[in-house]
């Protein structure tokens, strides 16, 4: 497998869809491609860090009363 | 009993009353039920609003658009699902109909005219990409455009999947899946150059 043909396929990858004969391609060229096998560390990097962004905390929240106010006018 | 321990233990029996049965209350007209549903409510909708947008001030006058649209929809709750859940969906299709209304069909969901994501590989830059801090991750979503941020926030950060998203976005699951891929490329690229120019 070519490197543009592992790159397309990285998110199917990580995401465990691909047959067989796909998966096993982009498994051999990731372990023979150092550049490729790095892109696809940052992809699962981002994809773990993206889960931790539904948590609420760090989020600076508008005035609720108020909010709740002009729906109640509206 | 004093007036405050009164007012206390009523707070109480009605901080115990469930999405549910305040929703029903809510549907007869008990405006009180429906305050406190939003109170319950407001932060996971205004953060999911912020998710989305990634711009304050439209996830507060988007988070007062479903709370009003939920005010005038809540006899339609059956109960199917959880609360929350429902309240999530139409939480998501709002903000789907925001982008809608501010940009073209296609900037939403084929991001025609859009960039092509440029690869860079580890051999053109042997630094490995820093460790994504929320700050910088949120930076970088916030410039992604909005079709990619879309199905990338559905996706990876509230957990939806692609049949779903194709329904939300009117596209097929292929296009889901191909844009989110497209999305996460486009992130460690913009990511990637926030860390050169630090």
């Amino acid at each position: 497998m070519e490197c543009e043909e592992s790159l397309e396929l990285l998110s199917e990858y990580h995401a465990g869809a691909l047959d067989e004969p796909q998966r096993d391609g982009v498994r051999q060229h990731l372990g023979d491609c150092p550049p490729c096998d790095d892109v696809y560390h940052d992809v699962e990097t981002i994809v773990v860090s993206a889960s931790s962004l539904r948590e609420e905390e760090g989020i600076s929240f508008p005035d609720e009363t108020a909010v709740w106010q002009r729906i109640q006018f509206s | 009993m004093s007036a405050a321990e009164t007012n206390e233990v009523a707070t109480e029996t009605k901080s115990k009353d469930t999405d549910i049965e305040l929703a029903q209350r809510s549907a007869a007209g008990d405006r009180e039920a429906f305050e406190q549903l939003y109170h319950r409510h407001f932060r996971r909708v205004y953060a999911l609003c912020l998710r989305m947008t990634t711009n304050p001030s439209t996830a507060e006058d988007l988070t007062q658009e479903v709370f009003i649209h939920l005010y005038n929809k809540i006899g339609s709750f059956r109960g199917d699902s959880a609360f929350t859940t429902w309240l999530h969906r139409m939480t998501v299709n709002h903000v789907l109909m925001y982008f809608r209304k501010s940009s073209t069909r296609s900037e939403l969901l084929t991001m025609e005219g859009e960039t092509p994501v440029q690869i860079v590989r580890g051999t053109e830059n042997q630094d490995k990409m820093p460790i994504v801090d929320r700050i910088a991750l949120e930076k970088a979503i916030s410039e992604l455009p909005p079709g990619y941020r879309s199905v990338f926030v559905l996706h990876d950060v509230e957990g939806y999947e692609h049949e779903e998203i194709g329904r939300m976005l009117g596209c097929s699951t292929g296009t889901s899946k191909s844009q989110l891929h497209k999305a996460r490329l486009k992130l460690r690229d913009l990511i990637r150059r926030q860390a050169a120019q630090n």
